[in-house]
């Protein structure tokens, strides 16, 4: 048994079980505690994968919006305020055969991918320099397209706070 | 990184593992502790007093007796605080502090992981513990715990933008994030970060005073105005983890600014190289972390307003200068 075995089980454990308290808790801000576990776990996996890079920015991304998440929830509700427990409703039924199909329909997609038999080799190489070769030689205009959405997005979310301002 | 993860489990791997950790956080347990003694002296010494003498001799034991006073505590939880986060708080704070301590390297062959992306460990895990601090304050259940937490979330999240913006100079010059090169970096280049990145090192003392929350920008604490901010709930051993959180990343951050701009184990002049390396750091460590209480002594105190304006209207776009006439000067020469 590997450390690397050891370690993939207790993040893989983290990851799930952040998932299943996050929709389980009933506080918002309990939920958002189970959501950075989720997060940073799988940050841990990744950084098994040998992604570093992609590992700590994930951290580095998740950790501030799980912050801003949390103060959203302090500031959104109250302090004891928790989801009330809801009745029977038919339509939920509905829901579970929807869920159910569309994990058969995931399962069996990625059960049929045909993945190649030996895994990309980064040990010899410079991670983030390879991510940034690719990134700005085969992947250029994705990559500026992204830029110009997050900064329509930003542009966008000022004008709305602005307005509101104007408004008050 | 791999390496390490792909050797057989052991014994004596595991052993090693656990007791080089157990050595660290004796080192930097005493650290924590002469820091304070020594920060309580030296405000004392800058305000014409003497400051702890009466415990052990010249007062060395003051904080030792402090600590203890603080295990022997009662473990205090409010009735209305929300009990399982009030308890995890201090933890989620102090894990990342001692987790940064893992990448840096304080001499050429005595560090803990050799990191590729060393340098984006440090600043993605120091993020974390301002969930901690959230997380306290909230579960405090208490007005200024949440006032002193949301004024640390607003912090630490402005200020981390100029932090990693002003380091991204030195990286533009090594090419690499890995902290053993970038002091490899400056062996080379003959010269320490601080003069050819003048203008990122400046951004980046004061931006990581304010990811410390020291003075000038101790707001989450201010005693006066707060009474202390997050942890005005906590006390005894709970307390003493947070107020440990915040002396290992002075240690931690001293390490950085070390390692970054003043050239990590390297000797000032050539001449000198016999003195080991480790004294070159412990000096230049030393150094910083005597400048970081000196501020206190010092300073007033910012307003939030102030503070945030600071942040994001002076630092943030001369860190994108910085960045963009280091390119510059890259490209041309």
């Amino acid at each position: 048994m590997t450390g690397e075995f050891i370690a993939f089980f207790i993040l893989a454990l983290l990851t799930i079980g952040g998932a299943v308290f996050m929709i389980s808790f009933t506080r918002v801000v309990h939920m958002v505690v189970a959501l950075a576990f989720t997060f940073l776990s799988i940050a841990g996996i990744y950084v098994l994968l040998e992604a570093e890079f992609v590992g700590m920015v994930q951290i580095l991304v998740y950790s501030g919006a799980i912050s801003i998440l949390m103060l959203f929830g302090i500031m959104l509700t109250r302090h004891d305020a928790s989801e009330v427990e809801e009745g029977k409703n038919p339509a939920k039924w509905l829901i579970r055969v929807g869920i159910a199909v569309f994990f058969i329909i995931v399962f069996f997609g990625i059960q049929s991918v045909q993945w190649s038999d030996k895994p990309a080799d980064f040990t010899q190489k410079d991670n983030v320099k390879e991510i940034g070769v690719q990134m700005f030689t085969n992947y250029v205009i994705p990559f500026e397209t992204v830029s110009v959405l997050l900064l329509v997005a930003l542009v966008g979310a000022i004008i709305l706070a602005k307005k509101e301002a104007e408004d008050e | 990184m791999g390496a390490y993860l792909e050797q057989s489990f052991g014994l004596q791997n595991s052993l090693v593992f656990i007791l080089s950790a157990v050595v660290l956080l004796a080192i930097v347990l005493g650290f924590v502790t002469y820091s304070i003694y020594f920060q309580r002296k030296i405000l004392g010494w800058m305000q014409l007093r003497i400051g702890p003498n009466r415990v052990g001799p010249f007062g060395l034991l003051q904080t030792v007796a402090d600590v203890l006073k603080l295990l022997l505590k009662e473990d205090i939880i409010p009735k209305a605080a929300d009990k399982p986060l009030f308890i995890i708080a201090p933890v989620i704070a102090f894990v990342p502090a001692f987790g940064v301590l893992a990448v840096m390297p304080f001499t050429d062959k005595l560090h803990f992981a050799d990191v590729g992306v060393g340098l984006l460990y440090y600043i993605a895990l120091s993020g974390i513990t301002v969930l901690g601090v959230i997380t306290g304050g909230w579960a405090s259940n208490n007005k200024w715990a949440l006032i002193g937490a949301m004024r640390s979330a607003a912090q630490m999240i402005s200020y981390e933008i100029p932090l990693v913006m002003s380091v991204v100079g030195v990286i533009l010059m090594t090419g690499s994030l890995n902290l053993i090169d970038i002091v490899e970096k400056q062996k080379e280049m003959g010269m320490w970060f601080f003069i050819p990145q003048f203008l990122g090192f400046i951004i980046f003392i004061i931006a990581q005073l304010a990811e410390l929350s020291r003075t000038p920008f101790d707001l989450t604490e201010a005693e006066s105005e707060l009474i202390s901010g997050y942890h005005v709930e906590y006390s005894g051993f709970r307390w003493a983890f947070f107020m440990l959180t915040e002396y290992v990343y002075i240690f931690a951050m001293a390490s950085l600014t070390t390692v970054l701009f003043l050239g990590g184990w390297l000797p000032p002049i050539e001449y000198l190289s016999f003195i080991p390396g480790i004294i070159w750091f412990a000096l230049k460590f030393v150094a910083i972390v005597f400048f970081i209480f000196w501020l206190q002594a010092t300073f007033p105190r910012m307003r939030v307003d102030q503070l945030m304006q600071m942040g994001w209207k002076v630092l943030l776009p001369l860190s994108l200068v910085n960045i963009l006439v280091t390119a510059v000067l890259k490209t041309v020469l």
